[in-house]
C-alpha cells in the first residue's frame, strides 16, 4: 500500500483537469516549494498528466540541423524559420488544439486565415461524422448534471469509460446519488453494447455483444422492433433478438434515459451512419420516454475547438481558408484525407501528437514536407519534426477556458509557474501571427 | 492466423502517453501489445509477453502477446491505440474523414524479432532523417546550445 502524501505545503481546490472531455474540475493540487508533489480526486490517466515526466519535457525551442538532429536554438530563429516556411507554403495544415485553452485556438484561427491554411482537429479522426450528423439534424442535448440528477437507464455503445474518462461513471452517470436517484447506482440501470467485455461492461447490468462493423445492422433493427414490429431472424449482428426485445422494453420504459457512444461506433465500417441511425433511435424514443445521447469526447477542450470554430467561421472543423473565406468539405478539407493525397506543404501539429494519432499511410507524407511541433513532451511527432517550440500545459502552468464535452465552459486555474524557456500556445501563436503578417506586408509594398 | 484488428484506449497505454513518457519502454511494454482471446493464444501456442508479427494490407509491426482481460472475443485482437497500431490500420476514410481504426483483417504469425521502442519505430517505419537506429534508445537525442 502506497503511504498518503503528506509533506506539502500549500493545497489548491477546485483545479480544472486537462486529460479527458470529464473537465473534473474538483481536483486539489498539493504543491511543495511551488512543485506539484501530488493530486487529490484526479483519476489515474488526469493524475498523470498533472505530474508529468519531467524527463521528456521540452524545454528549449530546437530547429533540425544539418546532420538530422535536433539542436536547441533561441525563440527567435525558431518563430522566424517557422513564420517563414509557413508563409511560403501553399497548402499549409494546422492540425491538433484539443489540448490547449479556447483562447489560443482563437489566435490559430486569426493565423489560419491570414495565411491561407487549413484549420483543424483531433475531431476529424474521432467523432468528425457525429459532429457533421449533429449539424445536419440536430440531437437531443443535456448537461452531465441532468444525467446525475435525473437518469435511471444509461447506455454505453462502443464506448469504455472505465479505462478513457475513469471518473464519467462515479462523478457524472452511474454511481453518484441525484435529486431524483437517491440510491445512486441502486437506482439506475446500466447497459453496456461492445464488441468486448470491457471495464465499462464489468460494471454495467447487462453487456450486450455484437460483432464488430454490424453495428449499423443492430441499430436499425432496434429501431424496427421500437416500431411494433417483428424480426424474422433469430439473431441480428451476433445478438440474440429476445435480448434486444428486451433492451427496447428497458428503454421504452426508462424515466430519463441518457445514451453515451464513442469511437465503437464513429471509427468502425459505416461511420457516420452508425450516428445516424442513432439519432433516429433517440428520436423515436422520445415518443415513449425522455432520452437524450451525448458522444464521449477524448481530449478536455475538442469540443471547445468545434465551438471557437463553428462561431467563428460557421463550420466545425476542417476550414480551408486558402481562398480567404471559409470552406468546409468533408473528405476534401479534412487532414488525413488532404495527407492521403499528398496535398499538404507545411504541416503544424499544436498539441496533440499525429504520430500517436495517424494511421502511417497518412504519415508518411509527413517525411516529404516541413513539420512543426508545439507541444510539452518529446512523443513520436518530435522525432518528424523540423522544429519543436515547447509549450506549457493549460490548467497547471497556464489558464485558459476550455468547453466540457457536454459544452459547458469551464475556467482553468493556473497553478505553477513553467518552465523558465517555455511559452504558453497563446504567446507562441500571437508571436507567429505577428511574423506572418511582417512578411505579409513587405511583400504587398 | 486471420484475425480482425480492434484498437482503441486502454488505461495504462493512456497514463504513459499522458504522463509524457512515450519514448520509454514502459509506453513500450503497454502500448506495443496484441491483446488476444485465450482459446486464440491457445490455438498457436503463445504465451504472455510471445511475439507476433501483425500483417495488413497497409503494412506489419512486431509486437507482444498478452491475455486480453475482455474475453471472450475469438478471431479479434485488440491493440492499444498508438505508434505500432498505426502502421497496420487502414487510413481509407471513405471520403468521411475518419481513418479505418477498427476492424481491418489481418494475419498473425508468431516471430523473434524485436518489439521497437518508439525513436526506433519511426525512424525504421518513416525514415525522414536517416539516424542510425543503433544509437537511438528511450532518452531524447539532441543537440544543447552552446554558451
Amino acid at each position: 500500500m502506497e503511504t498518503p502524501i503528506t509533506d506539502y505545503d500549500e493545497e489548491v481546490k477546485n483545479c480544472s483537469c486537462s486529460y479527458c472531455g470529464n473537465n473534473c474540475d474538483d481536483i486539489t493540487y498539493l504543491l511543495k516549494n511551488n512543485n506539484i508533489v501530488g493530486v487529490r480526486h484526479a483519476c489515474r490517466i488526469g493524475a498523470s498528466k498533472i505530474i508529468n515526466d519531467q524527463d521528456q519535457r521540452l524545454l528549449n525551442p530546437m530547429v533540425r540541423n544539418e546532420e538530422g538532429l535536433l539542436e536547441e536554438t533561441t525563440w527567435d530563429e525558431a518563430l522566424d524559420k517557422t513564420a517563414k516556411l509557413l508563409y511560403e507554403s501553399t497548402r499549409p495544415v494546422l492540425y491538433g488544439w484539443g489540448e490547449t485553452s479556447v483562447e489560443a485556438i482563437k489566435k490559430g484561427i486569426k493565423i489560419a486565415e491570414l495565411s491561407g491554411s487549413v484549420i483543424d482537429n483531433q475531431s476529424t479522426i474521432c467523432h468528425g461524422s457525429t459532429i457533421q450528423a449533429f449539424q445536419n439534424v440536430g440531437h437531443p442535448v443535456m448537461t452531465l448534471g441532468e444525467v446525475k440528477n435525473r437518469a435511471d437507464v444509461i447506455i454505453y455503445v462502443g464506448t469504455n469509460p472505465m479505462d478513457d474518462h475513469p471518473r464519467h461513471l462515479s462523478r457524472y452517470t452511474t454511481f453518484p446519488e441525484g435529486f431524483f436517484r437517491r440510491n445512486g447506482r441502486n437506482d439506475r440501470t446500466v447497459i453496456t453494447l461492445d464488441p468486448k467485455f470491457t471495464n465499462t461492461a464489468k460494471v454495467s447490468d447487462e453487456w450486450i455483444q455484437f460483432n464488430m462493423n454490424e453495428d449499423y445492422l443492430l441499430f436499425n433493427a432496434l429501431r424496427t422492433i421500437l416500431r411494433g414490429e417483428t424480426i424474422e431472424e433469430n439473431e441480428i449482428a451476433g445478438v440474440p433478438v429476445e435480448q434486444l426485445n428486451k433492451l427496447i422494453n428497458i428503454m421504452k420504459n426508462a424515466e430519463y434515459g441518457a445514451l453515451f457512444f464513442g469511437l465503437g461506433v464513429s471509427q468502425t465500417l459505416a461511420k457516420q451512419k452508425n450516428v445516424d441511425v442513432l439519432i433516429q433511435l433517440i428520436e423515436d424514443l422520445n415518443r415513449y420516454s425522455k432520452w437524450s445521447m451525448l458522444p464521449m469526447r477524448g481530449f478536455f477542450n475538442v469540443s471547445g475547438f468545434n465551438i471557437a470554430l463553428t462561431s467563428e467561421t460557421g463550420y466545425p472543423y476542417g476550414v480551408d481558408f486558402s481562398r480567404g473565406y471559409p470552406r468546409f468539405m468533408v473528405g476534401e478539407t479534412t487532414t488525413i484525407d488532404l495527407l492521403n493525397r499528398r496535398e499538404p506543404d507545411f504541416f503544424m501539429a499544436i498539441s496533440a501528437d499525429p504520430g500517436v494519432q495517424f494511421p502511417g499511410y497518412s504519415i508518411q507524407h509527413l517525411t516529404q514536407i516541413p513539420t512543426v511541433q508545439i507541444d510539452t513532451h518529446w512523443g513520436p511527432y518530435t522525432e518528424l519534426s523540423d522544429i519543436v517550440l515547447p509549450s506549457t500545459r493549460v490548467g497547471v502552468e497556464t489558464e485558459g477556458t476550455a468547453y466540457r464535452m457536454d459544452s459547458i465552459p469551464l475556467f482553468m486555474k493556473k497553478v505553477i509557474d513553467k518552465p523558465e524557456n517555455c511559452h504558453s500556445d497563446e504567446w507562441i501563436l500571437t508571436e507567429l501571427y505577428k511574423r506572418v503578417e511582417t512578411l505579409k506586408n513587405g511583400d504587398e509594398n | 492466423m486471420e484475425v480482425i484488428i480492434n484498437t482503441g484506449t486502454s488505461i495504462i497505454q493512456a497514463f504513459y502517453e499522458k504522463k509524457g513518457s512515450t519514448l520509454k519502454d514502459e509506453y513500450r511494454q503497454s502500448t506495443a501489445v496484441a491483446f488476444m482471446d485465450v482459446k486464440d493464444m491457445e490455438k498457436m501456442s503463445l504465451k504472455p509477453r510471445d511475439k507476433i508479427k501483425v500483417q495488413t494490407d497497409w503494412g506489419e509491426v512486431v509486437l507482444f502477446v498478452d491475455k486480453s482481460h475482455d474475453s471472450p472475443h475469438e478471431g479479434m485482437i485488440f491493440i492499444p491505440k498508438g505508434p505500432w497500431a498505426n502502421i497496420v490500420i487502414s487510413p481509407e476514410t471513405y471520403c468521411c474523414n475518419i481513418p479505418t481504426y477498427k476492424g481491418i483483417p489481418a494475419s498473425i504469425t508468431k516471430t523473434d524479432e524485436d518489439v521497437l521502442l518508439v525513436s526506433q519505430l519511426m525512424n525504421k517505419t518513416y525514415n525522414k532523417y536517416n539516424l542510425s537506429p543503433e544509437n537511438l534508445s528511450d532518452k531524447p537525442i539532441y543537440k544543447k546550445k552552446e554558451d
